[in-house]
C-alpha cells in the first residue's frame, strides 16, 4: 500500500468511524445511565432502538404522517415504553426477587418481546430504509468523502450528548439522578423520589435510543435484527469505563474508528472482531476502562 | 409332481408376500396417493426467499393432480415452516419423515440452513430434492439421496458472473465481494475457476452478513481499480454496498448476484434510482421475472392464488424457482414406474436431464452431479426497466473428488 492510499484510508476511516461511532456512543450513553443508577446492564437497549425505528417508519412511510408529528411521537413512545417497563415490570421483579440477575433477565425478556412484536407486524421481514431527512450528497473533508447526512448524524449526536451532560450537571433533576447513582438510600433521605427518578432515567435512555435509531436508520437498512448493533455499544461502554458517561462517548468513537481502520488496513473479515480486540486491549492495559474510576474490591 | 406343484405354489406365495412386504415398507405410498413433505421459510426475515417458491411448487403439484396424478396416484403434500433457520429446518424435516411418514422431501430455500439436514436425510435414506436453496455443502461430495440447485448452485453463481463480466463487459480486473461464510466460500471457489480460465484478476473482499458499515471493504475494492464490481451477498449487505458505491461516486458496472435480489422494488426504495445507473442483475430464469417466456407460470399463479396476486410485490421475485424442483420430483416418480420405491426414484433422479422451460439451463444430474442448473442470464436494470442482455452464461466449475 503506497503512502498516498494509506493517507486516504486513514482520513476516510476516521471520518466514517466518527459517524458510526457517534451512534454507538449514543447507545452506550443510554446503557451507562441505566447501569450507573440501577446497576442493571439493559440487554433490551438494542431492541428499544430497533422498535423506535420501526415506529417512526410506520408513522412516516406507511401512515404518511408529517415528520414534525413523527419525531416527537417516536420519542414520546420510546420514553413511555421504557419508563413504564421500569415502573411496572422491573419494580415488580425487584420486589419479588432481590437478586439483580432477575432484573437482567427481565431486560432480556423485553428484548425478545420487542423483536417478536416487530416480526408479528410483518414490517421486519424485509430490509427497509428510513427515508433520509437531509440530503445524501457527498462532501469532501480533506481526502475523505462523507455525506450531508453523515455530518447531520455526527452533529445531532454531539448536540444530544451535550444536552444530556448539561442536564446531568446543571439541572436539579440531573443532580438527583447522579445522587441516585452514587447512593440511592442517601438520595432518598434528602427527598429524592427514587421510583420517579428511575422511571425518568429509563425513559431518557429510551429517548436516546430512539434518536440513535432515527439518525442511523437511513444508512444501515432496518431489519428486526438491527438491534444487534447494541453489542458495539456495550463494547464502547466497556472501553470507556462502564460507569463513566464521557467514557461511553469516547468509547463509541473509539469503536467506530477502530472498526473502520481495521477493515481498511488489516482485513474486511476482521471488522466484526475489531470491537472485541479493542475491549481486550483496554481490559489488559486499564481494566476499569479508559475513563473508569479506581478499581475497588467489594467484600461479599 | 405333486411336491413340485406345492413347491412352485409356495414360491409364488412367498414372492407375493415379499413384494407386499417391500411395498408396505415404503412410507407415504398408498394405492391412491404419494405423500411428500414440503418445507420453506413461510415467516421470518427470509420469507421472501421461499414463501412464494413453496406456493409455486404446490400449484404445480395441484396441476399434476388435476391431470390425473402419477400412475393413478395423487400427490398429497404436507407443508412445514423452516424460517430459513437450521434448527427449525431440521425439526421440520424430522417431523415430516417421522410423524407425517412422507415418501420424499422437497424443500429449503436458504443455502446454509439446508446443509444442516444432510446427515439426517442420508442416515434415513429419504430422497430429498431441494426447493430453491443452492445448499452446495449438502450436494457435494455427492450422496445417493440429496439433489438440488434447481435454481442454481453457489459454485455456478460466482462462476457465471465472472463469465459475464469477462465476456460481455470485457473486465480484466474484477472487484468481488462475498460473505465470509461457507456460502461465500462456495461462490468464490466457482468464481476462481472461471477467473483462471478467462485470465481475469479477482480482487476479493469478504464481509460478515450482518455488517452495518461497508465503507472499508468498498474503499479497498475501489483501490484495486476494478473494471466491474460483483456483489455476491444477501439482499441487505448488497443494498448497503450499492448505496455506498453511489455515495462515493463509483460509476463502473455493478453486477448483483441472484441471491441479493429478493425484492427489486424494495432495493430501488432502499438505494434510490440514481444508484442504478450502470447496474446489472443476475437471473437464473430463462427470462426476466414476469417476462413473456414465463407468462404461463405467472398466469398459473394468478389462478391459484388470486388473493395473493392482488397484493403488491406478489408473486415475489423467486416464485417460479419452485416449478423446476417440483417438475423434477414428478418426473422421477413417473420414471420410477407404477410401483415406486425410494431406491427406484433415486435411480431415476441420477439419470434426469430435461428442460424446465423456466430456468436458464437444463435440469441435469449424473453419477457425480447433484446440482441441476449452472446457467444464468443477466439483466440491465435501471430501477424501472429490465433489459435482458444477450447470451446464457454457464459456470465451468465441476465437482472433483479430493
Amino acid at each position: 500500500m503506497d503512502l498516498q492510499l494509506a493517507l486516504i484510508f486513514l482520513q476516510q476511516g476516521i471520518a466514517s468511524g466518527l459517524v458510526s461511532g457517534s451512534v454507538y456512543a449514543l447507545l452506550a450513553l443510554a446503557i451507562v445511565i441505566i447501569f450507573k443508577t440501577s446497576e442493571v446492564p439493559n440487554f433490551a437497549q438494542g431492541e428499544v432502538f430497533m422498535a423506535a425505528g420501526y415506529i417512526a417508519l410506520y408513522l412516516f412511510v406507511f401512515q404518511q404522517m408529517p415528520i414534525w408529528v413523527v419525531l416527537p411521537a417516536t420519542l414520546v413512545a420510546a420514553f413511555l415504553a421504557m419508563a413504564l417497563f421500569r415502573r411496572i415490570v422491573l419494580d415488580q421483579v425487584a420486589k419479588s426477587a432481590k437478586d439483580l440477575v432477575y432484573l437482567v433477565i427481565a431486560t432480556l425478556g423485553l428484548s425478545y418481546v420487542l423483536k417478536g412484536l416487530v416480526r408479528r407486524t410483518g414490517f421486519g421481514d424485509t430490509p427497509r430504509s428510513f427515508p433520509a431527512l437531509v440530503p445524501t450528497d457527498s462532501v469532501m473533508i480533506g481526502q475523505a468523502s462523507v455525506t450531508v447526512l453523515d455530518l447531520t448524524i455526527l452533529g445531532t449526536a454531539l448536540a444530544v450528548m451535550a444536552a444530556f451532560f448539561w442536564m446531568f450537571n446543571y439541572t436539579k433533576i440531573g443532580r438527583a439522578m447522579r445522587a441516585v447513582g452514587m447512593n440511592p438510600k442517601a438520595a432518598q433521605l434528602v427527598g429524592v423520589d427514587l421510583g420517579r427518578c428511575h422511571m425518568l432515567i429509563w425513559g431518557l435512555s429510551g429517548v436516546i435510543s430512539a434518536i440513535a435509531a432515527l439518525l442511523i436508520s437511513p444508512k444501515i437498512l432496518m431489519t428486526a435484527d438491527m438491534g444487534s448493533i447494541v453489542m458495539l455499544a456495550f463494547a464502547a461502554a466497556i472501553v470507556g469505563g462502564f460507569s463513566s458517561l464521557p467514557g461511553a462517548v469516547v468509547g463509541g468513537f473509539v469503536i467506530g474508528i477502530v472498526e473502520n481502520l481495521v477493515g481498511l488496513f488489516i482485513s474486511s473479515r476482521a471488522i466484526v472482531l475489531a470491537p472485541f480486540l479493542a475491549i481486550l486491549l483496554v481490559l489488559v492495559i486499564r481494566p476499569q476502562g479508559l475513563f473508569g474510576g479506581k478499581l475497588t474490591i467489594k467484600k461479599v | 409332481m405333486k411336491a413340485k406343484t406345492i413347491g412352485a405354489s409356495l414360491s409364488v406365495v412367498a414372492g407375493l408376500l415379499m413384494s407386499m412386504a417391500a411395498g408396505a415398507q415404503e412410507p407415504g405410498i398408498t394405492e391412491k396417493s404419494i405423500k411428500i413433505g414440503i418445507f420453506g421459510p413461510l415467516s421470518g426475515p427470509n420469507m421472501a426467499y421461499g414463501f412464494d417458491v413453496v406456493n409455486a411448487a404446490k400449484m404445480y403439484y395441484d396441476k399434476i393432480n388435476k391431470e390425473g396424478g402419477i400412475h393413478g396416484r395423487k400427490i398429497e403434500y404436507v407443508v412445514e415452516d423452516d424460517r430459513c433457520n437450521a434448527n427449525d429446518l431440521v425439526a421440520a424435516v424430522k417431523k415430516l419423515v417421522e410423524q407425517e411418514q412422507v415418501f420424499m422431501l422437497n424443500g429449503g430455500s436458504c443455502s446454509a440452513a439446508v446443509v444442516a439436514a444432510k446427515d439426517y436425510v442420508v442416515r434415513n435414506k429419504v430422497p430429498y430434492l431441494m426447493l430453491n436453496a443452492s445448499g452446495d455443502g449438502a450436494l457435494y461430495p455427492p450422496t445417493d439421496y440429496i439433489f438440488g440447485a434447481f435454481s442454481i448452485s453457489q459454485y455456478a453463481v460466482g462462476g457465471a458472473m465472472v463469465e459475464f463480466a469477462a465476456k460481455s463487459l470485457n473486465a480484466k480486473t474484477i472487484g468481488y465481494i462475498n460473505h465470509d461464510d461457507a456460502y461465500g466460500a462456495w461462490n468464490l471457489e466457482g468464481s476462481q475457476a472461471d477467473a483462471a480460465t478467462n485470465g481475469v484478476k479477482l480482487a476479493v473482499e469478504s464481509v460478515s452478513p450482518s455488517i452495518n458499515d461497508v465503507t472499508a471493504p468498498f474503499l479497498k475494492l475501489r483501490a484495486a481499480n476494478p473494471d466491474v464490481l460483483l456483489i455476491v451477498t444477501y439482499a441487505r449487505p448488497a443494498a448497503l454496498l450499492v448505496k455506498k458505491a453511489a455515495e462515493l461516486g463509483y460509476n463502473k458496472p455493478i453486477i448483483l448476484s441472484v441471491t441479493g435480489t429478493a425484492s427489486l422494488s424494495q432495493l430501488v426504495e432502499n438505494v434510490g434510482k440514481p444508484a442504478l445507473k450502470n447496474f446489472y442483475i443476475q437471473e437464473v430464469m430463462v427470462d426476466s421475472p414476469g417476462g413473456e417466456k414465463l407468462k404461463p407460470i405467472y398466469d398459473m399463479y394468478k389462478a391459484a392464488y388470486p388473493d395473493l396476486a392482488a397484493k403488491p410485490d406478489h408473486p415475489q421475485t423467486y416464485m417460479p424457482y419452485g416449478i423446476p424442483s417440483a417438475m423434477s420430483l414428478v418426473k422421477a416418480l413417473q420414471d420410477a414406474g407404477p410401483n415406486p420405491t425410494r431406491e427406484k426414484v433415486l435411480e431415476a433422479l441420477k439419470k434426469q436431464d430435461f428442460d424446465s422451460g423456466v430456468m436458464a439451463g437444463r435440469m441435469k444430474f449424473g453419477p457425480e452431479e447433484r446440482a441441476a442448473n449452472k446457467s444464468t442470464i443477466f439483466i440491465k436494470y435501471d430501477g424501472t426497466t429490465m433489459t435482458p442482455q444477450p447470451g446464457v452464461f454457464t459456470s465451468r466449475w465441476t465437482y472433483k473428488a479430493k
